[in-house]
């Protein structure tokens, strides 16, 4: 057994880490969380143009598609460095949706968007769930007829995020009634200025924007159903497949811990170092423990995926574990910074840049959102250790 | 023993329940959100006209006398609710007034709710009150010099109950925070209890509401009913996120369903429940000893730290079986979330409360 990065992967993360030394500040940290869901401000622009020059933009694309082709474990790496500066990731456009098309898509639809997606002219939002299709995704509704060389498309999609940014969304539609629920669906790409696409904000928590999206008889072109028809279902979950790192990352989750780590290093509270309390002591090692553990499923999944596994078990497992244990930091954090843990992130009193406070609002959308935690067991039961479905 | 409330008390609660069903909606809840004072006028003087706010005030001073039990009965149902926290915050003063000063000329004003009363009890980096930076000087009548922090409430109250150190110990004092030597910063914090970092710049003392030097006692005795009308209020806001959850469960259907009649949902309903029940129990004893008279024991470190947690984890679970129907901005579980973490952090953290139940068994 060997748990060390080979030399390839210690150089790439080097190579990470000088890239991050070179184009991330606190400036650029700043602007990627109060920017959320409102697209990129003038720094992450061109941190992600700085990201494309160096030809990271198709870090995972395999190399016949102009890409870097790098391993599930080095992919693991640059996501972590990425995410733990506090940088903004490669969109899903990239990471989530090309790679779909890739493995899909005709020839014709290769050529007609891949070329685009890599120029950076196009960016996706992803359209699965609608109100009464949220875990259930096969139950959606959204329709789309064929009409001469036209889709018709109508329905109404939620939690439609980076709608009103986007140029296009890749869309689950329902285009075979008749057949069986998961088997009636497929994927479609609608440009976002058709007629009949509208967009509605709905505001969440942590202050984030997510959309709803309506669709009334929007038309589009016939060849814009990506793949075959009826296998959308496939398609979504395959598409998921491809955010599996990304969902599983405990990157973030451990940069606010280091700012809470820091800030309990220089704090006093009753004229006594915050570090010298027995009690936060404690609970900062166990978060510290389970923020290792964390890494180390993440890793798992990584490393299952270049032996060319399907690592559903290890990746739910991965997702749990930090969705779980984003709560317990956010939690824990609040209660250590006292009155000082409720402070707005925009507050210039806050510690550890109110970071707590604003994961405390985030994180329960972890366990729920990119497949909820429910279902995630099952799969932890189902594929890891072969329980009986019935 | 009898844990459940007296016909009364249930007909006061039943009142605020009926109060909180027509003025309190997801509507007002963001305009009081996006508000100044986090209330409205018209929902603050129909407390006051209903007589709420003079409910624990001796009669002498045109309160109702009630006892403590009452008051945290009326505090948890306006939790329940969500009617706004500065509504809470003004039955907070007029409880921490009657107690400390029973014959207090402030008194009057606090019970009608013609004068709102803060309470300046916290520092930036002082949990102990020996190491309060504020001080009483009486070198040309009594003045208060010094920061408090996290003050709820502090710039639309006229008056601040400040705790402050002088010779050798705490003075309790009343301190009228119109005159210009009184500053309220506000500071953007969650819980909607609308604090702010006060600077007392040689404020008069309207009133000392303590012997100088000796309001120790005063003060412990103050924060214990703080501790307890917190208990009442994360035991409403219990209620309402169980309530919440169980009603969505039994209404959204996935996979041709209700999703109540998946077992792993339904098993987060019954933790939910067990802890829900058990911080009831531990609340309402804890309170009800202390009206008692009873202010030793551990039962109130334990009822905090025990409920302070569970609050939370039913807010994270609430969260979690709604899904995102539960994570926009309108609907009524991430105020109670916002409120959990607010009244743990300031009225019931975890380490002091197990480290006087661990002094209890071991020292």
């Amino acid at each position: 057994m060997d748990y060390e990065f080979s030399p390839r992967e210690f150089a790439w993360r080097d190579e990470v880490r000088g890239f991050i030394a070179e184009h991330v500040d606190d400036a650029l940290a700043d602007e990627t969380r109060e920017r959320g869901n409102e697209g990129r401000g003038p720094r992450g622009k061109q941190f992600l143009r700085a990201l494309k020059e160096r030809g990271w933009w198709g870090l995972a694309w395999p190399e016949e598609y102009g890409g870097l082709g790098k391993t599930a474990v080095e992919q693991w790496i640059f996501i972590d460095e990425i995410e733990s500066a506090g940088a903004p990731m490669l969109p899903l456009t990239v990471t989530s949706v090309a790679p779909t098309i890739m493995r899909i898509g005709s020839e014709e639809q290769k050529r007609e968007w891949l070329p685009r997606i890599q120029a950076g002219e196009i960016e996706f939002a992803l359209g699965y769930s609608e109100a009464e299709a949220g875990t259930d995704l096969a139950s959606l509704r959204t329709r789309a007829d064929l009409d001469g060389d036209e889709w018709v498309v109508s329905g109404a999609k939620m939690w439609n995020t980076m709608a009103h940014t986007a140029t296009h969304n890749w869309l689950a539609v329902r285009t075979e009634p008749d057949a069986r629920k998961h088997k009636g669906i497929s994927m479609m790409i609608v440009p976002m200025d058709a007629p009949g696409v509208s967009v509605q904000p709905i505001w969440v928590w942590p202050g984030l924007r997510t959309n709803a999206l309506f669709l009334d008889n929007v038309r589009v072109p016939r060849d814009h159903l990506i793949g075959e028809r009826g296998m959308g279902f496939y398609y979504a979950a395959m598409a998921l497949n491809f955010e599996r790192l990304a969902i599983g990352s405990i990157g973030m989750a451990r940069r606010h811990f280091r700012d809470l780590v820091e800030t309990v290093r220089t704090r006093e509270v009753d004229g006594r170092p915050l570090r010298e309390d027995p009690w936060v002591r404690e609970r900062l090692a166990r978060l510290q423990v389970e923020i290792d553990a964390a890494a180390m499923l993440g890793f798992e999944t990584a490393w299952a995926l270049d032996q060319g596994g399907v690592p559903a078990a290890e990746s739910s497992m991965a997702k749990i574990h930090v969705s779980e244990l984003s709560q317990r930091i956010a939690d824990s954090g609040c209660e250590i910074l006292g009155l000082n843990g409720q402070l707005h992130a925009d507050e210039p009193r806050a510690l550890a840049g109110g970071r707590m406070q604003w994961l405390y609002r985030l994180s329960p959308m972890l366990s729920f959102g990119g497949g909820t935690n429910e279902v995630q067991r099952d799969i932890i039961g189902f594929m890891g250790y072969g329980l009986p479905r019935k | 023993m009898r844990p459940v409330p007296t016909a009364e008390q249930e007909e006061l609660r039943q009142a605020v329940r009926d109060f909180c069903a027509r003025e309190v909606s997801p509507e007002r809840l963001l305009a009081w959100e996006q508000s100044e004072d986090g209330v409205d006028e018209q929902v603050r003087s129909a407390t006051a006209r209903l007589g709420w706010l003079g409910l624990g005030i001796p009669a002498s001073a045109g309160g109702s006398g009630a006892p403590l039990v009452d008051v945290a009965g009326l505090v948890s149902e306006c939790a329940r609710g969500l009617l706004p926290r500065p509504v809470l915050g003004a039955l907070r003063g007029a409880v921490a007034l009657a107690d400390v000063a029973p014959e207090s000329a402030a008194l009057a004003d606090v019970a009608t709710g013609a004068k709102r009363l803060a309470l300046a009890i916290d520092e930036e980096q002082a949990r102990s009150a020996d190491r309060f930076s504020t001080i009483v000087s009486d070198s040309e009548g009594p003045v208060v010099r010094g920061t408090k922090a996290y003050v709820p409430d502090a710039v639309a109250s006229p008056l601040h109950l400040v705790a402050a150190r002088e010779a050798d110990g705490v003075s309790l004092v009343l301190v009228g925070a119109t005159s210009g030597a009184v500053v309220a910063d506000p500071v953007r914090s969650f819980g909607g209890d609308r604090q702010a970092h006060v600077t007392y710049e040689c404020a008069p003392v309207l009133e000392r509401l303590s012997p100088p030097g000796g309001g120790d006692a005063a003060l412990a005795r103050l924060r214990r009913r703080q501790q307890a009308l917190a208990l009442a209020e994360m035991v409403g806001g219990m209620d309402a996120v169980l309530e919440a959850s169980v009603a969505y469960v039994k209404e959204r259907e996935q996979f041709g369903q209700k999703i109540a009649l998946f077992q792993a949902v339904r098993h987060q309903i019954a933790d939910m429940g067990i802890r829900h029940t058990a911080a009831r129990h531990l609340a309402w004893q804890a309170i009800t000893r202390l009206d008692a008279g009873c202010e030793q024991g551990h039962e109130l470190a334990g009822a905090l730290a025990y409920t302070g947690r569970a609050f939370k984890e039913l807010c994270f679970t609430a969260h979690h079986v709604h899904g995102g129907a539960g994570f926009v901005v309108e609907h009524c579980l991430r105020f109670h979330s916002e409120r959990a973490q607010s009244l743990a952090i300031r009225y019931a953290p975890e380490a002091p409360a197990l480290a006087e139940i661990a002094s209890a068994l071991l020292d």
